[in-house]
């Protein structure tokens, strides 16, 4: 945990709880319906690496307060980095007389939540801080001098790493105070082959919470010599789908995604009730519309779930950023629509209480609705089993392109390692595979699920400024009957 | 402000005399605030005041960089600096931050923007405008957004410079119907010739000629891109001008400089103008920030460089640094000789298209991409706006477009939106002869 001293210095935090809980007084002595305060500090280490060299290695402390307030109807917010009693009282004041002059017709309220005061952390076996830098390089490093003995002509890497020790503390108007600490660590690794005067390319996501264990678990070397090979092979091997309607198998990869894009976006609350109408869009899920709660949107097999509980997952959270408790969240259940996403305000508008679904990336910007790992639940049978009661279909274990429309309806996965499916065996690779289909669709076609549940790490973005928050995409492998395949 | 220019000097002076062999400072003092609304009602007023310092610090060529946000902390932040520059990597491609004592144009930020805070009349009056055009009830939602930046930046191989960077963005989106919506931005420098209403209006005459939705067939399509779209594509094909893009496989412009990629019609330049978002009068590595013509009527003239890429390409750097990576400042495309009345009198039966988003690559070294249009989609038969449809996704390629570029208007508009139209642009309606458009089966 971090330390409980009133100025924090040391390196990678600088948290002044005294100043945040000098804002909060100050807050409370206005006429506030609701008050807050949110503090973090960061530690951003951040390596960039192409071909191999290093290209700029960053370490910066990223740490301020913000303090959000409920008054005359309205919600005022403002952020600061400089850790002052001044500059407290200077955003509390400008807060304030942002959320009495937003003079709106409905007025915003919070569902009602009981304080709570507790710390949480998550805890590191190999402690990132101290990991020595030249460690961190020499993975990466060592990454593309794997790739450059494959056997495959890889003409551009390009890793990244991003490393944060993240310290919050948060009070509120209702007594919660909550102090929490998650080391969290993510790598991303693009790769362009060219062959045969071709080429393909291919990027991979990592992401952690925990210490440097993670570079072991993820298997980046491995991953990206295998993505190697596959865009070599579809390069040189690959035929082009006839298309048509056929059974698709979808890796964990492509699940994910689909269930990240097209369950967890129109369940959030947020978007449903228009808050993002201008940016990130709406829902396909409204009242008094086609889709609502309880109504069906795919095949008993699917029941899709957002669980920041997950253990050292990139989108772990014990407390939400409104300190609400983390929980399981059932999305779609057995193919209905069964819960949304809430935090406390969506909440409040829908006559329930939050579940815990507020995250922000930083203090400078307000906690909003956001999925943390979206997956699908896994079923009894395994991938063989998926494969063999295939006559004729194709199997896209992992996708490039993707889009969804802004009511996360019409999407399309475009396969990256795919392969023809014919009678109930894997005949070779297939080049770029498309399904471009509706929600609907996608979902009511799946007729089988296999056991296995795999994660994806992936950047959620949402928010207007952008925020992109750490996330897990997975889920298991899935069999759909009769869809369109291009 | 001389305060804090001489306060950023003595970073790069300490960081010198600690041993770095070139050290650069830039001092940001910000001032954003911006207003987010929705069914037209402001759902939250946000302030957030921004006190930063990015030091870059190269020693025996590597490269490290760190953040100070309070001067006394720079002299520990300085040290541990050196101390990681000396387990850090060597950089082959670093070639050093540019070199010279630079004159720069006089800032023309305004300062009405550093103090506007109250927003929301702003927002009510686009919205009356909106529902206005629209003549029927709408929803609304969008954010107002300003920024007053002071810039103060000192580097050790000579530049040194003070700079003011404005801006104010409107962005409000129009429903008459759940399927039927309007987009406009209003994005400017200064607060004078900031018309927000005009933003409105436009997202009320798209929704409400995009009421009652049809979906939309796959096909091949001469297609007219508004200014809002175009200039996603526009902050696209930009960065893949970036030196870097190209250096990582990451832009189809590779090996095509002096080579046609466009039509005679097509002129593309980066240039951070006083009218724009972007506006600045030097780059991350105290550079003049200038006009470069990338694409000089059809043919592709230079990349964006830095220093470091200058020296990869044998050239020398456009002012257009990012230390790592350069980047397009406020992509313009130049006008044409027809008004907007005219491109639409030369489409026979096709599709105009107002915004989109989600664009995503297959490859983008190959440029096989989709994107989704969104707000008003319409058929155009015999020049004149037809039916309004909806579902409907771009799946096409960027050199392919790029050549099938047909007319370009004379009107022109400067657009900012969101992370889907960034960065900012200025962009005219085009025509562009057999666009792929499917949908989901």
């Amino acid at each position: 945990m971090p330390s409980a001293c009133r100025l924090c210095v040391q390196g990678w935090t600088r948290m002044d709880k005294e100043i945040v809980d000098y804002a909060l007084d100050y807050a409370r002595g206005k006429r506030v319906n609701y008050a807050e305060t949110r503090a973090s500090s960061q530690q951003q280490d951040r390596l960039l690496l192409r071909d191999g060299n290093l290209e700029a290695y960053t370490s910066a402390v990223d740490s301020g307060f913000c303090v959000r307030i409920i008054a005359g109807g309205g919600i005022g917010f403002a952020s600061t980095n400089k850790w002052t009693r001044e500059e407290a009282r200077e955003i509390v004041d400008q807060a304030y007389k942002y959320a009495m002059s937003a003079k709106r017709r409905e007025k915003l309220v919070f569902a009602e939540e009981k304080g709570v005061k507790t710390e949480w952390a998550v805890e590191q076996k190999e402690k990132i801080e101290n990991v020595p830098a030249e460690e961190k390089i020499s993975a990466f490093v060592d990454v593309h001098k794997a790739l450059a003995c494959c056997g495959v002509k890889v003409v551009a890497t390009v890793a990244q790493c991003s490393v944060d020790l993240i310290t919050k503390y948060f009070v509120n108007s209702e007594g919660s105070q909550i102090s929490s600490f998650v080391p969290r660590i993510g790598a991303s690794v693009f790769i362009a082959v060219v062959e045969q005067g071709k080429t393909e390319q291919a990027s991979e996501q990592f992401g952690f919470s925990g210490g440097w264990e993670a570079f072991s678990v993820w298997g980046v070397q491995e991953k990206m010599v295998h993505d190697a090979k596959v865009l070599k092979a579809v390069i040189t091997g690959a035929k082009h789908v006839k298309p048509g309607e056929m059974d698709l198998v979808c890796g964990s990869e492509v699940t994910g995604i689909a269930a990240h894009e097209s369950c967890g976006h129109p369940m959030e609350a947020d978007r449903i009730l228009g808050r993002e109408m201008s940016q990130a869009g709406r829902s396909f899920i409204y009242e008094g519309g086609p889709y609502w709660l309880g109504k069906r949107i795919g095949s008993e097999a699917v029941t899709v779930v957002d669980d920041p509980t997950v253990g050292h997952s990139y989108g772990y959270y014990m407390y939400d950023d409104e300190g609400v408790k983390a929980r399981r969240r059932h999305l779609y259940e057995k193919g209905m629509i069964n819960e949304f996403l809430h935090n406390r305000e969506s909440a409040a508008k829908l006559g329930v209480n939050s579940n815990g679904s507020s995250r922000s990336i930083n203090y400078d910007r307000e906690a909003i609705v956001r999925m943390s790992n979206t997956f699908l639940l896994p079923g009894e049978l395994s991938e063989e089993e998926l494969v063999e009661d295939v006559s004729r279909g194709v199997y896209m274990k992992s996708f490039t392109e993707w889009n969804i429309d802004d009511k996360r309806f019409n999407q399309r996965y475009v396969g990256r390692e795919a392969y023809l499916i014919e009678k109930g065996e894997l005949a070779g690779p297939v080049a770029r595979p498309v399904i471009e289909t509706t929600t609907l669709k996608f979902w009511t076609a799946v007729d089988a699920v296999s056991k296995n549940v795999e994660f994806d790490a992936a950047t959620c973005g949402k928010g207007d400024p952008m925020q992109g928050v750490p996330v897990f995409t997975g889920g298991p492998c899935i069999r759909l009957r009769g869809v369109y395949v291009k | 402000m001389k305060d804090a220019l001489s306060q950023t000097e003595e970073i790069v002076a300490q960081g010198k005399k600690l041993g770095a062999d070139e050290v650069i400072a830039k001092t940001t003092f910000g001032k954003y605030r911006q207003a987010r609304f929705s069914n037209n009602q402001v759902d939250i007023t946000v302030a957030w005041n921004d006190y930063v310092t990015d030091v870059v610090f190269a020693w025996k060529k590597r490269v490290v960089a760190t953040q100070v946000h309070n001067f006394q902390d720079a002299d520990a932040g300085l040290r541990n600096l050196l101390k990681l520059a000396k387990v850090s990597k060597e950089n082959p491609a670093f070639a050093g931050f540019a070199q010279g004592n630079f004159s720069y144009a006089q800032s023309k930020a305004d300062k009405k923007l550093a103090n506007l805070e109250t927003p929301s009349e702003y927002i009510f009056e686009a919205i009356g405008a909106a529902e206005k055009e629209a003549g029927v009830k709408v929803e609304c939602g969008g954010i107002l957004f300003t920024k007053y930046e002071d810039v103060y930046l000192a580097s050790s191989d000579g530049p040194v410079g003070v700079d003011s960077r404005s801006a104010v963005e409107f962005s409000i989106r129009a429903f008459t119907e759940r399927e039927a919506s309007g987009h406009g931005v209003e994005c400017s420098s200064t607060l004078k010739s900031f018309k927000p209403a005009r933003a409105g209006a436009k997202a009320g005459r798209v929704a409400k000629l995009a009421r009652n939705p049809q979906m939309g067939e796959e096909g091949v399509y001469d297609v007219i891109f508004d200014p809002l779209i175009l200039g996603s594509l526009l902050g696209i094909w930009g960065g893949m001008t970036s030196a870097y893009s190209v250096l990582v496989q990451q832009s189809v412009f590779a090996d095509k400089l002096d080579k046609r990629v466009a039509p005679e019609i097509v002129t593309l330049s980066d240039n951070p103008a006083s009218y724009s978002v972007a506006d600045r009068v030097f780059d991350d590595e105290g550079v003049p920030a200038r006009e470069n013509v990338l694409i000089d009527h059809g043919i592709l003239k230079t990349y964006l460089h830095n220093s470091s890429t200058a020296k990869v390409f044998k050239t020398r750097t456009t002012g257009n640094a990012g230390i790592i990576a350069p980047n397009p400042w406020n992509v313009e495309m130049g006008p044409g000789d027809m008004s907007k009345e005219e491109l639409f009198k030369e489409v026979k039966n096709g599709l105009y298209l107002t915004n989109t988003w989600y664009t995503r690559f297959q490859n983008s070294a190959k440029g096989d991409f989709s994107t989704i249009p969104r707000d008003g989609i319409f058929g155009i038969e015999e020049g004149e706006i037809g039916k309004s449809l909806k579902d409907l996704r771009v799946s096409d390629n960027v050199l392919t477009m790029l050549g099938n570029i047909a007319a370009v208007s004379k009107e022109r508009q400067h657009v900012h939106w969101w992370i889907e139209a960034d960065p900012p642009s200025l962009a005219p309606y085009v025509l562009i002869k057999n666009v792929h458009m499917t949908k989901s089966k």
